[in-house]
């Protein structure tokens, strides 16, 4: 732990001594760490925020309404779909604007891929933090037949800005459901793997299990959301609480655990990769064919941009989108993402910017939960509480 | 140096005399191109990830794409790296640290800057809470791209290893005897 220590100041009575962690740190976090400890046991800690604050929410009332997409895709770069995803169900709710059911069904595609490779990514950092390289190796280079089918169907390696006002930007390959089905089976078979390396192994299980241990009623008085809640046997999931694009027609389970350690979060993320790639597969079964745009904005389109869509199916909007004008009003929309719920409020004066933009992270939650969790725990176990929260700092600061 | 046989042979400050002659001598063309050779395959980038590219920082050290090809191991600890990667935008907040990191570190060192906020703000150039790396630190090698491929981060190391090898970087002069 000698590398975690930059600066130590000891309390008036010389008791405590204040630990600053970071901003440097293996953990590779963004933030620091304000650790008051009392020999090996940490006493209280204080997360120090900020270091990533790039004013998101402020920048976007000066974006037009399409420029807003790449926008809200940067704070949290390893699951871009749901911020994506959200903000464009709150423009259309301001909008008034339905997508067809191919693009509801290529949205729900899309966002069970990245959540498959986000959880990937917490996984792997997890593991880089409480020292096993071996886990951050399988599951970065898991995650990148993933990254791979991502890109076949957006043409992008993470930022996708694929899903637009009305549907999605382009349509799926010929070839691409069997694509899937093969990366699918490669998955089922390295999970099994992981099993045997990772969830089976004494090391791991010793630094996880009885960990952080989050309680029910604090998870729900916290107001914390996603993986982190269902370990705690909260069966609170957006995607069967509020239903969006495709959900209601899917059959899939919220995977809870009622541990509440920082092993439970990670096999309900374990769970989900598992869900996630059920959903994928009945998504694809029962992908129905039609327009992937919406009528609506179609007609708008100039002819040689209709004959283009036609052609290879690639949505192409023309200079006249930029100045897109929403109607006034407010829209709030939220989606289950990888780290939890993502929700966006617009604010519309009916100009071709937002007066107000609001987005609610998961990652944020996490920041508080992070605090409530280490009082009282070992110094070793901070890096391992912070990897099983799964935490993003540029989302949490935005 | 030995004594003569009548008297002392006038030396001068024999350490300072053996510093100057090491300086010299690793300079001198062979000696330089081995040293320069063996600083470009071990760069060690420091574990300091400033903003969102360090998604694509820590992809291009897993299995795909694999950088430890080219001896570009992520460290943790700051004194033992001579690399310093900005990742993406550079924050006030942030920029304090990765001052005082780049200050640890031993010379040599590099900055790689990654990603077009470290170029020029990119996507967050009207903000108001960011530094371009270049007004405080001295960058080598810039990379485009919103976020830049794992490839584009390859390439630039390699961009770096030229350059270290052409001995435009490193330049070893004289330092003052501290007694």
């Amino acid at each position: 732990m000698s590398e975690f220590v930059e600066t130590i100041s000891r309390s008036e009575d010389g008791r405590f001594l204040e630990l600053l962690i970071g901003p440097q740190h293996p953990a590779s976090g963004h933030m620091r760490l304000v650790a008051e400890v009392d020999g090996d046991v940490v006493v209280s800690l204080r997360p120090n925020l900020g270091y990533v604050h790039r004013s998101v929410e402020k920048i976007a009332e000066v974006k037009k309404f399409l420029q807003i997409i790449p926008l809200v895709e940067r704070p949290s770069l390893a699951d871009t779909t749901a911020n994506n995803l959200a903000y464009v169900l709150a423009l259309e709710r301001l909008l008034g604007v339905e997508p067809p059911p191919r693009a509801q069904y290529l949205r729900t595609l899309l966002a069970e891929i990245n959540r498959i490779h986000s959880h990937f990514y917490g996984i792997g950092i997890h593991g880089v933090m409480i020292g096993s390289s071996t886990a951050f190796m399988w599951a970065f280079g898991d995650r990148e037949p993933l990254i791979h089918l991502a890109q076949e169907l957006t043409g992008a390696r993470i930022t996708y800005s694929y899903i637009i006002p009305g549907g999605v930007r382009r349509d799926m390959p010929p070839d691409f459901p069997d694509k899937v089905e093969k990366v699918l089976r490669y998955i089922e078979r390295r999970l099994e793997d992981y099993d045997k390396l990772y969830v089976r192994n004494p090391v791991v299980r010793a630094r996880l299990e009885g960990v952080g241990v989050l309680k029910k009623e604090d998870a729900i008085r916290l107001g914390i959301t996603g993986p982190n809640l269902r370990a705690s046997g909260v069966p609170y999931d957006v995607r069967k609480a509020d239903p969006y694009c495709a959900y209601p027609d899917i059959d899939f389970n919220v995977i809870t655990r009622e541990e509440g350690d920082a092993m439970a979060r990670f096999l309900v993320r374990v769970g989900e990769i598992r869900e996630s790639m059920k959903i994928i597969r009945q998504v694809l079964k029962k992908m129905p064919d039609g327009p992937i745009f919406a009528e609506k904005y179609y007609k708008m389109l100039p002819p040689n941009l209709k004959k283009y869509y036609e052609e290879t199916k690639e949505v192409k909007f023309p200079g006249i989108f930029a100045n897109l004008r929403a109607p006034a009003g407010e829209s709030v929309a939220r989606v289950e993402g990888g780290r939890g719920e993502v929700v966006i409020y617009i604010v519309s004066k009916g100009g071709m910017n937002p007066y107000r933009f609001r987005i609610v992270t998961p990652s944020f939650r996490n920041a508080v939960l992070f605090e409530h969790l280490v009082r009282n725990v070992r110094v070793a176990d901070i890096p391992a509480i912070y990897g099983s929260l799964d935490y993003f700092p540029p989302e949490a600061d935005r | 140096m030995v004594c003569g046989l009548k008297g002392m042979m006038w030396v001068g400050n024999l350490e300072k005399a053996a510093r100057k002659a090491a300086v010299w001598l690793v300079n001198k063309r062979p000696i330089r191109d081995i040293r320069d050779w063996g600083i470009s395959f071990s760069l060690w980038p420091v574990h300091f990830t400033t903003a969102c590219c360090g998604a694509e920082f820590a992809a291009t050290s897993a299995p795909k794409y694999d950088a430890e090809r080219f001896g570009f191991l992520p460290f943790v600890a700051s004194r033992q790296c001579n690399l310093l990667l900005i990742e993406g935008t550079l924050t006030k907040k942030m920029a304090k640290a990765a001052l005082w990191v780049y200050e640890q570190m031993p010379e040599p060192k590099f900055v790689i800057a990654m990603g077009a906020c470290a170029i020029d703000g990119g996507i967050f150039w009207n903000s108001y809470n960011i530094v371009r790396p270049m007004d405080i630190l001295p960058v080598s090698v810039f990379i485009p791209g919103c976020p830049p491929r794992p490839e584009a981060v390859a390439q630039a190391i390699i961009m770096l290893q030229k350059k270290i090898r052409k001995g435009e970087l490193v330049k070893y002069e004289e330092m003052e005897v501290v007694k």
